[in-house]
């Protein structure tokens, strides 16, 4: 039997016949190369996803964050230790934030944050045998929109599978939301959103709105956002 | 692999719950005094029966063995209660290691079962000191979404009434124990069913949740769990955390908390002779029978996203027909003719799920807002009648509507 893009495949499986530009095909989670030439071993359940002409990844339904190296993440600040933050992002590790990563931050003049905190931060370094690590700076030292997240919205962790759905300009969601009440979001790479908005009533809108998405394809999202 | 933590609980989720309680909301859009579904359902075997509240998902077990009884009761069969929190459950559980918790929950499960007396101990007595059954109840998580305890005393309870042991004999010499084939098993003699019902405070006291979902049970002051049996007999009460409760605010749960043990006995004896009569009739049981719970969902979330995108306004109307369909379950409908049916409401109010007014006042006190709330609830669920039932004079509803909200 043969696997076609779109099929739920499990560990094990073998991908044979893949399209490829000049003997070159990318491969992204969830697949290893097979030690016979031109084939694919899956190494994660879930489905299969092919980009014409030669990109090939799993989309799997995980609720642990593996941190990657350049990600925009919502963390929790869970410890603080002289001038680190230990914060949760969902990984297996904790992630250590430096206070003096911070827009202006100086040895005498630190941001003040507390345990409990949330923040919008960029990984810096994510290895596998090190603990993951934050900065809430750019590159020319500025915040950009990275910093500690205002303690009156709400956290809420979705599948990743939506945050990269979510992360699609075009992707309608959060425009058509837009349009019936105003309201800031942060997506985090790893699930967790945060966002605000001016009353009770739209923040729960719109976390039940996320949570319904999360259960749609993005087929039924577009032609609901369209009527 | 180290110890994977406890997802921590941030600030702004705390002030966020915090302030939309002040609001008189629930994230989850039930009233303060609403409990989550609950669903029961029992496996192929005796004794087995899983139990949903909302997504909290427990299983329970009941298996027996012979044994020698203590010297202290020689006459008395005994019951073991084992409740297990694995990895399954939340990432933070350990499996096979007492956590703080876990021992707190199964102290709670004993008293209310064991301590309650609720279990026919005697009847399990085959020899007087020398051979008794010995009853364990299994009960693993599966899902932790909040409320463990509640799930798990009714999964317990339920385990226990559906299980049925093996019949013996004793011939003189040696004990047979007889397989299910050979003779008929011997149902459980339970003299009363306790269960256990579990509410959030905070505000010392002034905002009571009944079942707490994970994050409101996380947010808490304090987790409040009273044991009851249907006889609203008091078999167990625990107050963690720490918040100031006055005498008055427990008295009141427990009135309310009395009224849902008695609708969840019910339910579970419900269900446990529909089991018998399916089981009579060969019809086929288990879980793997009620397994297409994804595509019910998958729609379900379509609606849901539908509202709050397109229908936003009427996301609310839903919401607050939920009354009127209760109301409409004790009334019957009449038709008038062509396009038109009268509602007739029954005397009687047999409803354990709408608290009545009084109660509403000692709640709030001085909170004369929250009444009227309730008062608009009902009429709009009226009107929200009205508008399915005459459904081609869509103008005049559309009106009408539009002087409503001017109101």
């Amino acid at each position: 039997m043969t696997i076609k893009p779109g099929d739920f495949v499990m560990p094990g499986d073998i991908l044979h016949d893949l399209d490829n530009i000049k003997g070159i095909t990318l491969i992204g989670p969830g697949l290893r190369q097979n030690t016979e030439p031109n084939s694919l071993i899956v190494s994660r359940a879930g489905f299969l996803c092919h980009k014409p002409a030669n990109i090939y990844w799993i989309e799997t339904a995980h609720k642990r964050y593996i941190p990657k190296k350049g990600d925009l993440v919502v963390g929790i600040v869970v410890k603080k230790s002289g001038d680190t933050l230990k914060v949760d992002i969902g990984g297996a590790e904790l992630a250590s934030l430096s206070l003096l990563a911070f827009e202006g931050a100086t040895k005498k003049q630190k941001p003040d944050l507390l345990v409990g905190d949330a923040v919008y931060a960029k990984l810096l370094s994510a290895h596998r045998e090190m603990e993951p690590e934050l900065v809430c700076i750019d590159k020319y030292y500025k915040a950009g929109n990275l910093g500690p997240l205002s303690s009156d919205g709400f956290i809420i962790t979705v599948l990743p599978s939506l945050v990269y759905r979510l992360l699609n300009i075009e992707h309608p969601l959060l425009r058509s939301l837009g349009k019936k009440f105003p309201f800031e979001i942060a997506i985090g790479m790893n699930g967790k959103i945060w966002f605000n908005s001016k009353s009770v009533k739209d923040t729960v809108t719109l976390m039940n709105c996320l949570f319904a998405a999360e259960q749609q394809s993005d087929k039924d999202i577009y032609e609901l956002c369209k009527q | 692999m180290s110890k994977l933590k406890e997802l921590p609980v941030s600030n702004c989720e705390k002030k966020f719950i915090k302030k939309a309680l002040s609001e008189w909301n629930r994230l989850d859009g039930r009233a303060f005094e609403e409990f989550r579904e609950l669903k029961i359902e029992f496996g192929k075997d005796w004794g087995c029966c899983t139990v949903a509240l909302g997504d909290t998902r427990v299983l329970a077990q009941v298996s027996c063995e012979v044994q020698q009884p203590k010297a202290s009761r020689p006459s008395e069969g005994i019951l073991n209660i084992n409740l297990e929190l694995t990895p399954l459950g939340a990432p933070n559980f350990e499996a096979g290691r007492q956590s703080e918790l876990s021992v707190q929950l199964n102290r709670l499960l004993e008293k209310g079962l064991k301590d309650s007396k609720a279990v026919d101990l005697e009847s399990l007595c085959i020899k007087v000191n020398e051979k008794v059954w010995m009853f364990r109840v299994d009960v693993n998580v599966l899902n932790h979404e909040g409320n463990i305890l509640d799930a798990a005393s009714i999964a317990a309870l339920a385990a226990l009434s559906h299980f049925r042991r093996p019949d013996v004999t004793f011939d003189g010499e040696e004990f047979i124990i007889h397989t299910y084939a050979q003779k008929d098993p011997i149902p459980t003699v339970i003299h009363h069913y306790p269960v256990c019902i579990s509410y959030a405070v905070f505000e010392n006291g002034e905002i009571i949740l009944a079942d707490p979902n994970l994050l409101e049970e996380n947010v808490s002051d304090a987790q409040f769990t009273i044991g009851l049996n249907g006889y609203k007999e008091v078999c167990g009460m625990h107050l963690g955390g720490s918040a100031a409760m006055n005498i008055d605010t427990i008295l009141k749960t427990s009135q309310s908390a009395a009224r849902r043990a008695k609708t969840i006995i019910e339910e579970i004896k419900k269900y446990v002779e529909e089991d018998s009569t399916k089981r009579l009739n060969k019809e086929p049981v288990g879980l793997l029978l009620n397994l297409d719970i994804q595509n019910e969902s998958s729609t379900d979330a379509h609606n849901k996203l539908s509202l709050c995108l397109d229908k936003w306004n009427k996301v609310k109307r839903k919401k607050k027909k939920v009354p009127a369909e209760i109301h409409e379950l004790c009334g019957s409908i009449e038709s008038l003719g062509k396009n038109s049916m009268a509602l007739l409401p029954q005397e009687t109010q047999g409803n354990e799920w709408i608290p009545s007014s009084d109660e509403e006042m000692d709640i709030i006190p001085g909170e004369s807002d929250k009444q009227k709330h309730k008062g608009d609830i009902k009429m709009e669920g009226d009107s929200e009648e009205e508008e399915v039932l005459i459904l081609n004079t869509t103008e005049q509803v559309k009106k009408r509507q539009k002087t409503r909200k001017e109101d």
